[in-house]
């Protein structure tokens, strides 16, 4: 099929102006509508895993249109070997992420509207071959969450406290809108310092194209790199969790609704991610290559720090959201080794958590949907009223603790391995430490939940899931076990992308 | 992929298989019976295949077959497939035999569950045999420790079966925990072998200070995984799962797989002495620490539980002794005869509904065939002479000889009687004297739980005559010789049943009871964990939890507040009165004029 | 009298106008003070035009002409004032405030 990227972008667009149309009480074909909106992107995506040449590598499906000539601007859309997980990932996530969320019935159009604006954004990043059009299409992605959050979300009471409690006194931290402004603003501040960086790079190639293949070929200055390669960092990093800016992470996906935390700790968070890796470090190669030991250092803290806080908290949500900083950490730790392994462990990772945070965030959503409580501590024993939810969520445990037979493990492992045979070995160290806190919280939270005598009182009555909630847990369920017992389904795309883009950096490191 | 590899994987696929169907066929698992004839069928088939690999097994054959799993710019970085020699064949019988056994018996001792429960025991029994027998096939040690995690996963999910109860619960998390602290020694060995090599192999020839590293933090696995001091504190609570799991996992198989780990990668330990030193000390010393505290248990599973451990110590101390056979051998016999104590004594609290000791006794009249079976067992874990025990126990110590000044032979050969002294003990209490209150309307149970008891006894009696072929194929010397050794230990074992006798057969007490009980009271090595997860972790993460709240996140309020809060005090300038408007301008033009005229 | 003479005097009621502004409070009287100081700034661009030549007495008809909008605007603010406060005193209408 011709224009097959630009059809995956399309649909969610195409579905979401279609609900422009449709009157508000028409429940079942706004679900409908938005349904087939990202079965369609889902099932191009799977067109393009399967045409996808992955011996020959490279970029493919290549289509163009001119947008703004004088400066060189078109829309280029064309995928490679990271792509195309990604684009999987993304298709898988928005599908359940719409069943999941089939009972929201507050403004239920508008919402739809916006999550199928947001994923229309999210593939445009993934596709596109002009730095101009990821960085429009990166917008796209972000700021719809402000009104997710802010209208759809839950608030949540933190108390005043520490060295910095007077700002309280100005707003009400934990609330929804708290949480939503808190992530926008941060995210805004961090999308300036890419375009700073963007514009030096334009200008620097020679100011008459933002494609990405032309600013690929060119060698950048030292100087301009050192400077563009921090702005990209942490401008796409931020959207990553690099610590200290991941603080918007926590509230966002605390307050935000089943769908729109599946969306973004699974898909949005790899677009930042992504960023650093596909524009910072392939574009900086230079100074990829000499800021790395602060890149890495940095993600180490972050797998740590991250999975030490998860360890601290008792709210179900934010403990998914703080292990979701540390997975990040795992994700920028394999980008920061600069080598083969630990760049495929890096994509796969992306890919195995998202698909486990997505179904992490599904559960949660279920459980809180029945409990009307994020607290673990009053859950108990939810396993003999939800086995299937139980099972579930036990399975996102041991691929989020990387236990081998899921995606979890064959992604931690490569990007241990490629620290350990990197330039700073002692990386490992910590990230194999993170990876056993992590199995002290998840399985903590699994056994105060779902293990104990029968519950009583308010929670006797719960239900399992039903109807179309089976489907997220399954389908990713499911894909977590066989993306883990198979690895190379995967593997093969983004090695062929990895080696292609380290072969920039590998003479220069 | 040859005829024998392709029974390999047979072995290691047929349980694979029925563990998928009852996984994702529901109503399969919830009806009960069906999933356990599922999973019992795939067991004979990999029982079947195990046999037969071991019949057509010749000295010095060794052959294997990998497919490429993680391929980066096509090499291969890992493999998986089947290794087919003479360890993985002996292991893999006695997996499959002792695994097959357990389960029939198990078909009758958790008849009372209801039929989903029923079904989800049985699939994770069949999840177990695969991941054990992937571990027990594995051609490198990336696949053995994917087997090695998906072990330590199912034993996690087996001892919490009963999730109701929180102690099940609590222990199944610990044993989790436990291991995968250590297993972090795996990983970092992995990581290590393949920076010096890049592969997996367990035949690779490194420097002596890569082989000490990668083989010492090979061997932290081990502690976790075969219950060796100080990690050993999660087996006994392990004994929360249903008994018959206790036989498998946490007796027979698993914990041994941490023992079938050091025999694997024998190449690597021969090159790391230093290494080998350590486990002599950890495993002797295992040995009879854990045999003293198995003395003053007063839960019949908890003594096996110790016991266990201290027969594990015996495995350690003999490959740290540089004799990967005798660890081997020991390995195979005491699978054998402790999945028997273990089913005889799931037999009596079937009867009795009681783990305890003082619940028991004179069950010899009302359970004479458990008592037979069990009694056997028992002796042959004493090391009484010509049972299986004593033939392997036999073997270790003589391993032992004159190494690091006598001193681990000379605990171990303590140990060996006190093995005998605490077998002696349960069964006196158990079988002997009369019977307590609840043993009253205990009887024997049926042919179900007989059956495997009785297949048990056999090896469990014999398996020590195996023990030559055996040792031609592992390509180990191996012949029994009367010298000091042997002639000390059956002494000692002997002995030991008598004291026994002369102690616990009156009612009387053990010297030094009191001194252990307050050992085991105490519980040190327990509570030092404890206190580490809870003060440590607990507290470091509490501490992290605040400081990314109030002071990481605290600075980004601040941040937000202080620019609304710049931006209300600038606000004030606005005061709405045109005076003030008008005496701004004025002052602002008398700034500029004043600044063109000093310019 | 020189062309100093007469800037000297521009300015004099220049100051005088300034000062008005800033002290009066009464609506009318600031408009006054502002027509002294429009009318100052007249009497600069007639001086200019008369001592050094040039189009600045264009400029004084032109000011005289807005002057008369001007002040028109002004009274009717006035009177919009009054009526709203009963008062012409400027501090009342303080709306602006942040």
């Amino acid at each position: 099929m011709n224009h097959l990227l630009a059809w995956i972008v399309a649909a969610p667009a195409i579905a979401a102006a279609v609900l422009l149309v449709l009157p508000d009480s028409a429940r079942l074909p706004i679900r409908l509508v938005s349904l087939i909106g990202a079965l369609a992107s889902f099932a191009g995506s799977v067109v393009v895993a399967v045409d996808y040449d992955r011996v020959a590598g490279g970029m493919q499906m290549a289509e163009e249109w001119s947008l703004v000539p004088s400066l060189g601007i078109s829309l280029k859309l064309a995928v490679d070997g990271w792509g195309v997980p990604l684009l999987l990932l993304t298709g898988v996530i928005i599908v359940t992420g719409v069943l999941a969320s089939w009972g929201v019935t507050k403004r239920g159009k508008e919402f739809y509207l916006l999550l199928l604006v947001l994923v229309s954004g999210v593939f445009g990043v993934f596709v596109s071959q002009d730095l101009f059009v990821f960085f429009l299409f990166y917008e796209i992605a972000v700021l719809p969450m402000y009104l997710l959050i802010g209208i759809w979300g839950a608030s949540h009471e933190v108390p005043q406290r520490g060295p910095f409690g007077f700002a309280w006194k100005r707003f009400a931290v934990g609330g929804k809108e708290y949480a939503a402004m808190k992530l926008t603003l941060m995210l805004l501040v961090c999308s300036a310092a890419i375009l700073v960086a963007m514009f030096l790079l334009w200008k620097e190639a020679g100011g008459k194209s933002f494609d990405l293949a032309h600013l690929e070929a060119t060698r950048f200055s030292l100087a301009t790199q050192n400077w563009a390669f921090p702005l990209l960092w942490l401008g796409f990093g931020t959207l990553a969790g690099v610590f200290p800016f991941h603080t918007w992470s926590p509230d966002g996906h605390a307050s935000a609704p089943t769908a729109v935390s599946m969306l973004h700790a699974g898909v949005l968070m790899k677009l930042g991610a992504f960023g650093v890796m596909r524009v910072g470090m392939v574009l900086c190669p230079d100074a990829a290559a000499s800021w790395a030991w602060l890149v890495g250092g940095v993600a180490v803290v972050n797998v740590l720090y991250g999975a030490l806080c998860a360890a601290s908290q008792t709210d179900l949500k934010y403990i998914i959201a703080y292990s979701s900083v540390s997975h990040m950490g795992v994700v920028m730790l394999g980008a920061a080794t600069l080598t083969t392994t630990g760049w495929n462990g890096a994509v796969y990772q992306m890919f195995a958590h998202g698909i486990m945070t997505g179904l992490f965030f599904a559960l949660v959503g279920l459980v809180y949907e029945r409990a009307h409580t994020r607290a673990i501590a009053k859950m108990g024993g939810f396993g003999h009223v939800m086995p299937a939810v139980a099972c579930f969520f036990t399975l996102a445990c041991l691929s989020s603790l990387g236990l081998p037979g899921t995606a979890g493990f064959v992604a931690e492992f490569l990007v241990f391995l490629g620290a350990a045979e990197g330039a700073h070995s002692w990386w490992a160290v910590p990230a194999v430490i993170g990876a056993v806190v992590t199995a002290v919280y998840v399985l903590r939270a699994c056994k105060t939940i779902f293990w104990g005598p029968p519950p009583t009182g308010e929670f006797a009555h719960l239900t399992d899931a039903r109807s179309t909630e089976w489907v997220a847990p399954i389908v990713l369920g499911a894909a977590l076990i066989l993306f883990g017992f198979w690895p190379r389904f995967l593997l093969d795309f983004i090695d062929v992308a990895s080696s292609t883009f380290l072969a920039r950096i590998a003479p220069f490191s | 992929m040859s005829t024998l590899q392709s029974w390999a994987a047979l072995a290691v696929l047929a349980p694979l298989a029925a563990a998928l169907l009852c996984v994702v066929l529901p109503p399969l698992r919830k009806a009960g019976k069906p999933a356990a004839a599922l999973c019992l069928l795939s067991s004979l088939v990999s029982a079947g295949s195990a046999l037969y690999l071991l019949t057509q097994h010749e000295t010095g054959s060794v052959s294997r077959t990998t497919i490429p799993w993680i391929v980066f710019g096509g090499k291969a970085i890992a493999s998986i497939g089947v290794h087919v020699d003479a360890t993985s064949v002996v292991m893999l019988v006695v997996v499959t035999m002792v695994a097959l056994c357990v389960q029939i018996f198990s078909t009758a001792y958790m008849h009372d569950e209801k039929p989903s429960s029923y079904g989800r025991y049985f699939t994770l029994h069949a999840l177990f045999l695969f991941s054990m027998n992937t571990l027990v096939v594995a051609p490198n040690l990336m696949q053995l420790f994917a087997g090695w995690e998906l072990v330590g996963l199912t034993s996690y999910l087996l001892i919490g079966f009963w999730f109701q109860k929180p102690s099940a619960a609590k222990a199944s998390v610990k044993a989790f925990w436990m291991t995968k602290l250590a297993d972090m020694g795996f990983v970092f060995a992995l990581l290590v072998l393949f920076v010096a090599t890049r592969g997996f192999e367990w035949s690779a020839r490194l420097s002596t200070e890569t082989a000490t590293l990668v083989t010492a933090l090979l061997f932290l696995a081990v502690v976790g995984k075969s219950a060796q001091f100080p990690l050993h504190v999660w087996l006994p609570d392990a004994m929360e799962g249903p008994t018959p799991v206790s036989a498998l996992l946490h007796a027979a198989t698993m914990v041994a797989a941490g023992v079938f780990l050091i025999v694997r990668a024998d190449p690597l330990f021969a090159q790391a002495p230093a290494t080998r030193d350590v486990m002599l000390w950890i495993g002797s010393g295992t040995a009879l620490f854990a045999a003293c505290l198995a003395l003053v248990q007063t839960d019949i599973k908890k003594v096996l539980a110790y016991s266990t451990c201290s027969q594990l110590g015996y495995m350690v101390a003999a490959l740290g002794a540089g004799s990967a056979f005798a660890g081997f051998f020991h390995l195979g016999t005491h699978a054998f005869f402790k999945a028997l104590l273990f089913l005889g004594a799931g037999s009596v609290i079937h009867a009795v509904h009681s783990n305890e000791l003082a619940d028991m006794g004179g069950l010899r009249k009302k359970m004479p065939w458990t008592a037979l079976t069990f009694g056997l067992g028992a002796l042959s874990l004493a090391g009484v002479p010509g049972l299986a025990g004593f033939f392997s126990k036999d073997h270790v110590l003589s391993e032992l000889e004159g190494r690091a000044g006598w001193i681990p032979w000379a605990l171990l050969m303590l140990t060996s009687f006190l093995t005998a002294f605490y077998m002696g003990r349960v069964l006196i209490k158990a079988f002997g004297g009369a019977p307590s209150a609840k043993a009253h309307h205990a009887h024997e149970s049926g042919g179900a739980m007989l059956l495997p008891l009785f297949v048990l006894a056999v090896p469990a009696v014999g398996a020590g005559f195996f023990g030559g072929k055996l040792a031609e194929w592992s390509g180990a010397e191996y012949h029994l010789h009367l010298g000091l050794t042997p002639i000390v230990a059956s002494c000692l074992a002997l002995g030991g049943i008598f004291a026994a006798l002369a102690v616990f057969g009156r009612g009387k007490t053990a010297p030094f009871t009191s001194v252990l009980e307050g050992l085991d009271r105490a519980s040190a090595v327990d509570r030092t964990w404890a206190g580490l997860y809870r003060h440590v972790l607990l507290g470091v993460s509490a501490v992290m939890g605040f400081i990314d709240r109030y002071v990481v996140d605290g600075l980004m309020n601040a941040i937000g507040y202080s620019t609304i809060e710049s931006g209300a005090s600038v606000r004030r300038l606005q005061t709405g009165r045109i005076h003030d408007y008008a005496m701004a301008v004025v002052v602002g033009a008398l700034l500029i004029v004043l600044w063109g005229v000093l310019r | 009298m020189t062309l100093t003479h007469c800037l000297l005097l521009a300015s004099f009621l220049f100051c005088v106008g300034v000062y008005g502004l800033l002290t009066r409070r009464q609506a009318v009287a600031v408009l006054l003070s502002l027509e002294l100081m429009m009318n100052a700034a007249n009497l600069a661009f007639a001086s200019f035009a008369h001592f050094k030549g040039g189009p600045g007495q264009v400029f004084v008809i032109f000011a005289l002409a807005i002057t008369v909008a001007e002040v028109a605007i002004g009274l009717a603010l006035v009177m919009l004032l009054y009526r709203r406060y009963d008062d012409t005193a400027l501090d009342r209408a303080s709306e602006a405030k942040g």
